[in-house]
């Protein structure tokens, strides 16, 4: 039977005089049907743009004659001289590695090298690559053949083969001859080559790091942080941040001027009965006159009492707010602004709560609102503001009363304040929520967006005065955030918010330049104009991110692997020490000594009995003793219950000595624990070397599976407890002599617990030059008032964590 | 003591017309009652009514009746029809109790509630689609989208209006669509249906700029027969356009609309403050309510009367004004006033074919309209917070201090708002603000509950209930959110999806003319999934397929034999000879000696 295959394949034995046609049909011929089609695959698109390039006749001419008779010269020549052996090969591949090696060729000299790490990879290699995955993953590929295209294909590239090419008279002749540009419908013609014209478009990250090298070649550069961040964009179309003119200008400043008179002297009058401490209070009188005024401009007023009681600490205020009901609308969405009368700061906000009653008499004038818009004055940034909200949605404790007035969804919250007389510089705007929850990152690029572009502001974030956008200024503020994340405290009066799932922040004027309140009134309320115009929910836009510029931000997708890093490993060598409890490694030379020494006694023949006994041990798997170190992680687990009561629920005034007692428990604690096990606990016969293990495993496993779990919660709690934990995963019962033991074993117990939970306290609180009692209780305050929960992992996480590596590391004195 | 009625006019007007037994066989009148609210707000409400004979009607003669209407309500056997677009919120603590008592007004959005003549549900129901989309069609509003999940049929909320031969064959369908926008596209439909087209008489002051800019606005078509006790019937259909105007906003120029500072010489300030001076102004807010005329709050002026009015030669004023008599009015000459005895009502006639214009200065006055209180205070907002479950919570306010208030909550929930009924809890609260719970079967004298069915049809909830006097009646259930497929989130799926307003019906009123009152909408956030993950779960799968396929492609399709396997595969067993056929129908692909490049 007369095989196409058998006839036209190039068969380096059978090529003679008679048959060198080969040398030009083997492109042709494929062993069957998918070879064709992938082949033909990969080959139109390659020969396509060849064919724009160089016109069709060239490219016939040139692929059926000297671009397949080329590599099959080479190829025949290694093979058949070099090699001495007599594969054939057959099919068109041949011509897609060739212009594959052309076409790479040109990619290099426009992009010499693409980078992985610190290595630079000539990109005209990226053939040899295709070549050689190819060969590993399909069956059957002549890896020579590929190859000698691909050199035919680099000297095409380069232009060593243009000789090859057919005088353009010729071809000319041959087009008028045949008329072939009217009867073939896709013909390029001799005049519409292109000549590579459209070929590789020049890659723009060339020129840029000309001087520079690799872009990640080196730690601790501004271009490192600019790989792996991106820049802020509006995301919600609707927003259209700063493209509306703002009026509050003018007269209305008058009135700004008037109002604060009023509360001012309302303040005064109320003070000087009273003692000069409580300067930043609001007055009752002040506070019933932001009532009436809000009732003159037409509002909707109800007020509402709380009180909160923390750590014997009790705070009781009221809060007044007011509703602008949208003209045309139906209380189905709503805005808030609040003005607090103390700051976050604890100053007195009195330009702040002026100018938001101000804005109140203002928007009521508009009727372009879409969304009821609500004045919410709260006595402080702590309480107010969380009483508020919580009873906006009837979660509200018994000590807070419920809301007489109410209106839709809240959609976004702007904290105003000016704590100050004098004119302010820049805005600082604070994002923070409570447990490390952000509002959407849309907010706060429409706030900076408004600040910066229309107002000419400028905005700050995390209290950098001075950001130079250097590396430095960029990594400090990203560590101030995610500090501020990782502790989960309310940074200010927004914070409340965003367990709602309300988008809010704070906008403070910092500094002294010649921005006065008007120019802030305007900001909000080109921000309100914004929020007015939302369609939906804030939804588009990032909810983790952390931002190193008021410009620039890391997303979840960037930063969350690090953390991730660290939970693995406690995961993972918790795994590792599950699989080594399954051996016997450590009992082996034990068992087979102890066994010995009592059945010497009895006999030689018990004894082999036992030894072999023993050796049928060994082939057996061994059973896991789990009882114990079940009980023991739990019970710990359990224990640090004690803690979180303790310092959540005692009086303000004995949180510092109970933090020194449990410095004590903490040293204390671990030795006697490790003396009980050593023990058997005094029940059952001393633990052995795998309960240890299994000890260690159950805890590490724990704890990486909960700090994996709040990596997507809280990033940065989990990034910093798992930094804190991580000398847990490699310290363990140590093995050898006695002296060494105790000595290392000790060293290891005082530098472990220098990284105990309250050691690790008292350090930050010396650093930063906070007392212990003010943490602890705005921690308790947090606990109790704002639903803050970063204590429960300090305690019920790390803590006991810690507290079985401490055992293990002090099981081995015992 | 039942304070019925603060817009006494309108409600004897409603009362009048509702035992009215009308004697001429077509006729057309319109009128214009306008009333100062507080905080310098207007209340305009506009009246159009034509009867036309029930013989006339059914032969088509449509002289007063709009054909296009008529036709539509003629094919689908509707016998009543009452049709609502509304925007806004009724301040109710500002501006007291609601026009016509609440009774030509809807929900926010577009309700719809008709008696259709049909013999049995299904057929009803079919007729009710033929009538929403003929509307949606005339009135360019989305009442197609009033499917089964959105229709409901009350049985004690509503009842008919006129006056019905067969009763029993009648079906009450009712739709609400509370998203829907009113617009002016619904208003240029409604004003083609009156016979005067906006051309003449008090239609001409519809401006749509004005209309929508209203704080609150409502227009309603309602129609029904009316039959005297001898057997002859008319066939009635009224038009209302209710408003209340902002009139410091509407008095803006369009020139000039935006609400720019004040210079500083026209500031209002209160000098008597010791700080007072060029630039310190604490605003004096204004005592008496501001100057207004007709032109320069619907921005034109009335012109003259509809031609078509009165035709039966019974005297009704086109023009009505609700203002003390001592108060100063100017109108334009030569149209009449007349002042009634109540001692705030006055009307007045304008002249035919003449500009009309009426204009009232400040002016403070010794004895002000009296303010009436509504029957009833309704507010119902969503309570809780989460993506699975919420609550309602509804608060009844009964301001009087004597009577207790009966009324009919009707609540038609969307299918995916779950409410749980056992959860169904009161709190009362006495005047002292002490708040007692009290469980709600107290309160409720009955119910009728009809559970939803999911996307088939909602929750139907009509609860009797009655708040004592002087307290305060807070209502609440807990719901579950369903989670609705991919497919069924509208494209601004982050919004929320709307809950239509509740309606009260207010059952105690001396007079037969019912009194309504409508909550505003809610609007209820359901999980929603991040739309932007069907794309990234492409992706994810995409590269991974690309980086599996090779490799498995590979192992799978490769097969490892040794030589001597290879020739027992040519054994004579039938398997083996099968695999030969196999192995031959391959290597006919398949050629052994060629490497495939």
């Amino acid at each position: 039977m007369w095989s196409v295959v058998q006839w036209g394949a190039l068969i380096p034995d059978e090529i003679n005089l008679g048959t060198m046609y080969r040398l030009n049909t083997y492109p042709l011929i494929h062993t069957g049907f998918f070879h064709a089609l992938l082949n033909a695959l990969a080959l139109t698109p390659l020969l396509e743009r060849f064919e724009a390039e160089h016109g069709t006749l060239t490219s016939i001419a040139l692929f059926v004659g000297p671009l397949s008779t080329f590599p099959a010269g080479i190829y025949l020549l290694i093979e058949k001289v070099i090699l001495h052996s007599n594969t054939s090969v057959v099919g068109s591949s041949i011509w897609v590695f060739l212009l594959l090696g052309s076409e790479a060729i040109r990619t290099y000299k426009s992009n010499p090298h693409f980078s992985l790490g610190p290595y630079k990879i000539p990109t005209w290699t990226s053939p040899l690559f295709a070549c050689v995955v190819l060969s590993i993953l399909v069956s059957n590929v002549s890896f020579l053949g590929h190859l000698c295209a691909i050199l035919i294909g680099y000297l095409f590239g380069l232009g060593y083969l243009k000789f090859l090419v057919p005088p353009e008279k010729i071809l000319r002749w041959i087009e008028g001859k045949l008329n072939l540009l009217g009867r073939l419908p896709h013909y390029i013609s001799v005049d519409q080559k292109t000549f590579g014209r459209y070929g590789v478009l020049p890659s723009s990250n060339n020129a840029a790091n000309g001087n520079n090298g690799t872009p990640m070649n080196f730690l601790g550069t501004n271009q490192r942080l600019d790989d792996n961040s991106r820049r802020t964009y509006i995301s919600e179309n609707a927003l259209l941040p700063g493209q509306v003119h703002a009026y509050f200008t003018g007269s209305e400043q008058n009135i700004f001027r008037g109002y604060k008179q009023e509360l001012q002297t309302l303040l005064n009058e109320g003070r000087k009965a009273e003692d000069q401490e409580a300067e930043v209070e609001v007055t009752p009188a002040a506070s019933n006159k932001v009532h009436s005024i809000l009732q003159a401009a037409g509002l909707k007023v109800a007020t509402q009492k709380y009180e909160y009681t923390s750590a014997g600490i009790t705070h009781q205020g009221e809060n007044i707010y007011g509703i602008i009901h949208a003209p045309r609308g139906d209380a189905t969405e709503a805005i808030v602004l609040v003005a607090a009368w103390k700051t976050a700061d604890d100053e007195l906000n009195l330009k702040g709560v002026t100018l938001a009653l101000t804005l109140a008499r203002y928007f009521k004038r508009w009727s372009l609102w879409s969304k009821d818009i609500i004045f919410l004055f709260t006595p402080d940034s702590k309480t107010g503001t969380q009483a508020w909200i919580d009873a906006y949605h009837d979660l509200h404790p018994e000590s807070v009363q419920p809301l007489p007035l109410k209106s839709g969804a809240l959609q976004g919250a702007v904290v105003i304040e000016y704590p100050f007389e004098h004119h302010f510089q820049k805005l600082h705007i604070v994002y923070d929520g409570v447990n490390g929850q952000l509002p959407n990152l849309d907010l706060f690029n429409t706030a900076v967006a408004i600040a910066g572009g229309q107002m000419g502001i400028g905005a700050n974030l995390q209290e950098m005065w001075e950001h130079n956008d250097s590396y430095e200024a960029r990594l400090q503020t990203m560590m101030r955030g995610m500090t501020k994340q990782g502790l989960g405290y309310a940074t200010g009066a927004h914070s409340s918010f965003m367990p709602y799932h309300i988008d809010a922040i704070t906008l403070q004027p910092k500094g002294e330049g010649w921005e006065d309140e008007m120019a802030l009134g305007r900001t909000i309320e080109s921000m309100c104009r914004s929020l007015n115009n939302l369609l939906e929910h804030l939804h588009q836009s990032f909810f983790f991110y952390l931002l190193m510029h008021s410009n620039r931000f890391v997303s979840i997708g960037t930063y969350l692997p690090s953390a991730m890093l660290i939970a693995g490993n406690f995961t993972i060598m918790a795994i590792a020490l599950w699989m080594r409890t399954g051996y016997y490694p450590e009992s082996k030379p034990d068992t087979p000594a102890g066994e010995k020494s009592k059945s010497e006694k009895t006999s030689k023949t018990g004894a082999q009995k036992i030894e072999k006994a023993v050796k049928v041990n060994e082939t057996a798997l061994p059973e896991r003793l789990m009882a114990l170190p079940l009980t023991l992680v739990t019970g710990l687990h359990l224990l640090g219950l004690v803690p979180l009561w303790t310092f959540n629920n005692i009086f303000h005034q004995y949180f510092t000595t109970a933090t020194y007692i449990f410095v004590v428990v903490d040293i204390v604690l671990p030795l006697f624990l490790a003396a009980l096990l050593s023990n058997g606990l005094g029940v059952s016969k001393p633990i052995i070397p795998q309960q240890y293990h299994l000890i260690k495993s159950f805890a590490l496993l724990l704890l990486g599976l909960s700090l994996s779990t709040l990596a997507t919660l809280n990033f940065s709690l989990s990034f910093m407890i798992g930094l804190l934990c991580a000398p847990l995963s490699f310290i363990g019962r140590l093995q050898g002599p006695a002296a060494l033991r105790y000595g290392v074993s000790s060293l290891g117990l005082v530098l472990l617990n220098l990284l105990s939970p309250p050691i690790v306290l008292l350090g930050v609180c010396w650093y930063t030059g906070v007392s212990v009692e003010t943490v602890l209780t705005q921690a308790a305050f947090g606990w109790d008032v704002w639903g803050m929960w970063t204590q429960v992992v300090v305690w019920c996480v790390w803590w006991p964590a810690w507290l079985i590596g401490c055992v293990q590391l002090g099981s081995s004195i015992f | 003591m039942t304070t019925f009625g603060l817009l006494s006019l309108l409600l004897t007007l409603a009362v009048t017309l509702w035992s009215s037994t009308a004697s001429a066989s077509s006729d057309y009148h319109e009128q214009l009652f306008l009333q100062p609210l507080p905080q310098s707000s207007l209340l305009a409400s506009f009246n159009f009514r034509s009867n036309t004979s029930q013989q006339a009607f059914d032969n088509q003669h449509f002289r007063y009746f709009p054909r296009a209407l008529g036709q539509i309500l003629q094919h689908v056997h509707t016998k009543e029809l009452h049709l609502r677009f509304t925007t806004g919120r009724w301040d109710a603590e500002s501006w007291g109790p609601r026009p016509w008592g609440g009774s030509k007004e809807g929900g926010t959005g577009v309700e719809l509630w008709a008696w259709i003549d049909a013999p049995d549900d299904d057929e009803a129901f079919g007729k009710w689609i033929a009538l929403t989309q003929s509307l949606s069609g005339l009135f360019c509003a989305s009442l197609n989208f009033v499917d089964s999940t959105r229709t409901t049929r009350p049985v004690v909320s509503f009842e008919p209006t006129g006056d019905h031969q067969d009763v029993d064959g009648l079906h009450l369908l009712h739709g609400t669509l509370p998203g829907e926008v009113v617009c002016t596209e619904n208003l240029t439909p409604f004003l083609k249906l009156l016979p005067c087209k906006g051309k003449a008489g008090i239609s001409t002051l519809f401006d749509g700029h004005k209309l929508f800019d209203a704080a609150w606005q409502s227009m309603s078509v309602d129609m029904r027969p009316i039959c005297t006790s001898d057997g002859d019937c008319v066939v009635q259909i009224e038009q209302t356009i209710d408003m209340v105007l902002d009139v410091e906003r509407s008095k803006r120029p369009r020139s000039n609309p935006i609400p720019r500072p004040l210079s500083n010489e026209l500031l209002a300030c209160d000098t008597s403050k010791p700080y007072n001076s060029e630039d310190n102004c604490f605003p004096l807010e204004k005592g008496a309510d501001a100057a207004w005329s007709i032109s320069e709050v619907f921005g034109r002026t009335l012109t003259g009367v509809c031609p078509l009015t009165g035709s039966d030669g019974t005297q009704e004023h086109s023009v009505c004004l609700r203002v003390p008599h001592e108060k100063q009015v100017f109108i334009t000459e030569g149209s009449t006033e007349i002042k009634k005895e109540d001692g705030f009502t006055r009307c007045f006639d304008p002249a035919p074919a003449q500009p009309f214009d009426l204009s009232i200065p400040e002016q403070t006055v010794d004895i002000p309209v009296p303010r009436e209180e509504p029957i009833l205070y309704a507010e119902r907002t969503i309570v809780g917070h989460g993506q699975e479950r919420g609550g309602m919570r509804i608060i009844f306010g009964n301001p009087s201090n004597t009577t207790a208030v009966d009324f009919i909550l009707f609540e038609s929930l969307p299918w995916f708002l779950r409410p749980y009924i056992h959860t169904l809890q009161a709190t009362i609260t006495g005047r002292d603000g002490i708040p007692t719970e009290i469980a709600a079967s107290d309160l409720v004298t009955s119910t009728f509950y009809r559970p939803a069915i999911d996307r088939e049809r909602g929750t139907q909830l009509e609860i009797a209930l009655s708040v004592p006097a002087a307290s305060t009646v807070t209502l609440t259930y807990d719901f579950e959110k369903a989670i609705l497929r991919y497919t069924e989130y509208p494209p601004d799926a982050n919004r929320g999806f709307n809950v239509a307003p509740a309606v009260i019906r207010i059952l105690n009123v001396e007079n037969s003319a019912p009194v309504y009152i409508r909550s505003t909408s809610l609007l209820l956030p359901l999980p929603t999934p991040d739309f932007s993950m069907p794309y990234n779960v492409i992706i994810l799968t995409s590269t991974v397929i690309a980086l599996a396929f090779g490799t498995v492609f590979n192992i799978l399709v490769r097969r490892v034999v040794s030589v001597d396997e290879a020739a027992a595969l040519g054994a004579q067993s039938l398997k083996g000879r099968l695999l030969g056929k196999l192995v031959a129908i391959r290597d006919r692909f398949r050629s052994k000696e060629t490497k495939v490049e």
